[in-house]
């Protein structure tokens, strides 16, 4: 064909068509119609078996325990399918410091379960290590290519006698006792719950430091350190013969639901290495789990104290919680 | 013109703007007169019976929503005082007694939940072993009479075939379906709605005072449902405005003379009345009373809903919202059906118009398109709460309906005109072939929404089109998957299984006395103990949203688990989940 004669021949198929369909267009809209009827019910049944049944995911149980090795973090893409997994795989693999994690940082593998053709972005920049299809599954293990040294874990060690809690007021100081103490949590409205055994401070009954979960800006569950200031001075966690590294790193939050109103007045948390400050941390409601890192490379390789002051001005509804680790 | 059997019987006008009129069908022995004045009541009636025994025959496992235990509440004490009324009238009319027993759930009108407890006090144990069967029942009589009654408008309006089609897909949205099953007033005003609406329209056309007055008793009772009875006027009002406007011709002498239509004369004097009847808490101190109702659903709270991922709980609302979850969970087809409606009663509207002898009145688009607006009016602000979900504006769903049964004989119309050419060359294909034609197309259109609607009972909140990718889609773009607490019914078996006598149970979003029904009609045992808080419970339930997560999160510190024992979900999405503390050995009396 010469190549004048393609925008004939462009023009003919256009005008072709647009006759057709000025002759047509009734007749085609019934048909899009009736397509449309039975393309949305074709649909309807493909979407309603796309994702697989709990049971589905509990007969893949075997499948996994082939693939995982200790500490491997299981990864669920897309997130609200996570309850399955959960069923499924149970406290021993998915434990509670592996789902309500601070960051993957830490992880040296993870387990990616994928549904859906999903991927978790939070793997992005991971070593892809090996694929399996089962069809509904895609396994995926991923390798951190850096993983993080964690040379202490504060909220892991966060009993006697690494521990001691007190309550000061200029130079007073009221030592808070650890041991068992009442569970008690709210329903939407309440409290996280108050755990058992904790640090119990005299005063209200959140006047503690125990470890809870808190919901952060995503509705996300974070693991942490309930340590909410008291009315008046500080709430002082000290840590004894802390091996120091590079930095103490962590975050901070309260819990979302609360803290989303922006009403309450900031927290303040400050980081004491050996007696001195080596970083002061703030926060100001609505800003949700946030992070923090203070170098202390001067100390690094010492055994230290390590204390964590936390004050406010104005205490109501302060749910202040935090984690951290030496790295 | 359309030519099918069944138009042929109707005493509708045909579409005018419809494509060119079919050739005439074959003529064939006409039915006995009697038998064709049958078969229109006889599909209202089967329309209402079969609507209603699909809403009786899935009913028990579909558990009992937070409001409705509120509403059992209120109905139980509005018993108490019916009962006095009869046995102490005098004691009963004293203003200390009237207002204990009405003060309850007084932020919503009485009617329907009198009817609750009249249906409750009439056929418990006499129709139904349920005693929530028995007070859901007047909702699922009012979903069957909607339907029944978009059949009935339909079929006035563009003829018997558009009518069913519009009743089916009506029936077949799966929100309807869900909400029609509960006793509470979301329903029932939609339902109500209609009526009013139909019943004003009616009294347009034949301009007789029995529909003007039952339009006004009827919106009485639409008031005594729920406050969105107060935006209905809006739509009357609107539709008499355009009306007057679209009538007016040049040189546009008497733009004036507007002639008010008798039911836009009575309702505003039986409404109030009706209402005032029927709402004994009103009977004292009936103004600051009346703007009390009225303030506290212009400054209701606002409650959490996820939307797109984000929980929203205070202004400013997204405007897409309403818009784009009627995408989400009304059926596309249905949505698209309308649409084809829509465009061929306003052409033929506007062909009409331009005739002398065009019609005056549109038998019901103009008004059923003006009842969509004032139904969806409210969301085109960002300050109205989200927090229903789509419960709030389904009283356009009927008009939307109608709409698609508008479409559907359209649709037919031109197939019919196909058919007829068809004819034309093959003697075989006549009457019988156009009639096929029109079935299989109704069949194509209807499948979809009636099968989804099918499938998503019990999890009626949790069911999404598949324009967002069905249940699953919907949960990756982060819509809310329920609310209310009602799915306990649908892991009831599941409860029972892993509770020893007497177990603790959480109840979470479940109100204590939806659990407490749930007991009462044996879809729970009755010696579990229904339980306020975590901590001290042996099991928990969790309803999952986005923003109660941190309830979940209270479970696994005090249990010490982040495993639950069951999962209810629907295509795969978890939707309810259950807990059993790893301590709690269950121990059952052989």
């Amino acid at each position: 064909m010469a190549r004048a004669e393609f925008p004939a021949l462009f023009r003919g198929l256009v005008g072709r068509a647009s006759a057709f369909w000025r002759a047509q267009w009734q007749l085609l809209l019934v048909l899009g119609c009736a397509v449309a009827g039975l393309l949305e019910w074709g649909l309807h049944v493909h979407f309603s078996r796309a994702a697989p049944a709990p049971e589905e995911w509990v007969a893949l149980r075997p499948t996994v325990q082939q693939l995982l090795q200790r500490g491997t973090l299981i990864v669920v893409a897309p997130r609200w399918a996570e309850p399955n997994a959960r069923l499924a795989f149970g406290d021993d693999w998915m434990p509670l410091r592996h789902v309500a994690r601070a960051d993957d940082s830490s992880f040296e593998r993870a387990l990616e379960i994928s549904i859906l053709g999903q991927h978790a972005a939070e793997l992005e920049g991971w070593q892809l290590e090996s694929e399996l299809d089962t069809g509904r599954f895609l396994l995926r293990r991923w390798t951190n290519p850096q993983p993080a040294r964690v040379l202490y874990d504060f909220m892991g060690q966060a009993q006697p006698p690494a521990l001691s809690v007190s309550v000061e007021k200029g130079d007073a100081r009221e030592e808070c006792r650890f041991g068992k103490a009442k569970v008690s949590n709210g329903d939407l409205h309440g409290h996280p719950t108050f755990p058992s055994p904790r640090y119990t401070c005299s005063g209200p009954d959140w006047l503690f430091v125990g470890r809870t979960v808190i919901e952060d800006q995503n509705y996300q569950p974070r693991s942490c350190l309930w340590a909410h200031p008291p009315a008046r001075g500080e709430l002082v966690l000290r840590f004894d013969a802390v091996p120091i590294g590079a930095t103490i790193r962590g975050y901070a939050g309260l819990p979302y639901f609360f803290e989303r109103d922006e009403q309450g007045s900031p927290v303040d948390l400050a980081v004491w290495v050996a007696g001195e400050a080596v970083g002061h941390y703030r926060h100001v409601d609505g800003e949700g789990w946030k992070p923090f890192e203070f170098s202390t490379a001067r100390f690094a390789g010492q055994l230290q104290e390590v204390e964590f002051r936390v004050m406010t001005a104005r205490p109501w509804a302060r749910e202040f919680c935090f984690q951290a680790e030496v790295r | 013109m359309s030519h099918s059997p069944d138009a042929a019987a109707s005493p509708a006008p045909e579409p005018a703007a419809l494509p060119e009129p079919a050739p005439p069908a074959p003529v064939r022995p006409a039915p006995r007169a009697w038998l064709a004045r049958c078969i229109d009541p006889a599909i209202f009636v089967g329309l209402v019976a079969g609507y209603v025994a699909a809403l009786l025959s899935t009913v028990r496992d579909l558990g009992y929503s937070r409001d409705e235990g509120f509403y059992f509440h209120a109905a139980r004490g509005y018993g108490k005082w019916f009962r006095m009324l009869f046995s102490d009238p005098e004691q009963a009319l004293t203003r200390s007694v009237l207002d204990s027993y009405w003060q309850e759930n007084h932020e919503h009108p009485a009617l329907m939940k009198s009817l609750f407890f009249a249906s409750q006090h009439l056929f418990e144990k006499v129709l139904f072993d349920d005693r929530g069967t028995a007070y859901r029942f007047p909702t699922m009589l009012l979903a069957g009479l909607a339907v029944a009654v978009t059949f009935a408008w339909g079929r006035r309006a563009f003829g018997r075939a558009g009518g069913v089609v519009a009743a089916l897909a009506f029936a077949c949205m799966p929100r309807i379906f869900y909400h029609s099953h509960l006793s509470c007033f979301d329903l029932p005003i939609a339902a109500l709605w209609l009526f009013v609406a139909y019943a004003y329209q009616r009294s347009l056309d034949t301009r007789r005072f029995s529909w003007a007055l039952g339009c006004a008793v009827l919106y009485g009772l639409a008031l005594d449902t729920k406050h969105n009875a107060w935006f209905l006027p809006a739509s009357l009002v609107a539709h008499l405005s355009v009306r007057h406007v679209l009538a007016l011709r040049r040189p546009w002498r008497g733009w004036y003379r507007l002639r008010i239509p008798l039911a836009l004369v009575l309702m505003p004097l039986l409404g109030p009345l009706v209402l005032y009847a029927g709402w004994p808490w009103l009977w004292h101190d009936t103004w600051p009373r009346l703007v009390e109702w009225m303030r506290f659903h212009f400054q209701h709270v606002y409650y959490n809903i996820e939307f797109l991922g984000h929980t929203y709980f205070k202004p400013p609302f997204p405007r897409s919202y309403a818009w784009v979850m009627t995408l989400a969970t009304v059926p596309a087809v249905t949505l698209l059906l309308a649409g084809v409606g829509g465009v061929a009663g306003a052409r033929r509207y506007w062909a009409a118009r331009h005739r002398e002898d065009g019609p005056h009145s549109d038998g019901g688009p103009l008004l059923w398109l003006l009842c969509i607006f004032v139904s969806y009016g409210p969301w085109l602000f960002t300050s109205t709460p989200i927090f229903g979900g789509t419960k709030h504006w389904i009283t356009a769903y009927p008009f939307l309906a109608l709409f698609a049964g508008q479409g559907f004989v359209w649709l037919r119309s031109v197939l019919e005109q196909r058919g007829a050419a068809l004819a034309g060359r093959h003697r075989a294909f006549g009457t019988r072939g156009r009639a096929l034609l029109g079935v299989a197309l109704a069949a194509c259109l209807l499948i979809g929404p009636a099968t989804m609607t099918w499938h998503s009972h019990p999890w009626g909140l949790s069911a999404y089109t598949p324009l967002v990718g069905g249940a699953p889609g919907a949960a990756t773009l982060g819509l809310n998957r329920s609310f209310w607490g009602y799915t306990t019914g649908a892991i009831q078996e599941t409860i029972d299984e892993h509770s020893g006598d007497g177990a603790r149970v959480f109840v979470h979003d479940t109100a204590m006395d939806s659990f407490k029904m749930l007991q009462k009609d044996g879809r729970l045992r009755s010696d579990l103990r229904p339980w306020w808080t975590v901590s001290g419970s042996d099991l928990a339930i969790y309803h999952h949203e986005q923003h109660m997560s941190r309830v979940e999160h209270m479970i696994w510190v005090d249990y010490g688990t982040t495993a639950p024992v069951h999962v209810g979900a629907f295509d795969g999405v978890p939707v309810v989940w259950l807990y059993q503390r790893p301590s709690y050995q269950p121990r059952r009396e052989p």
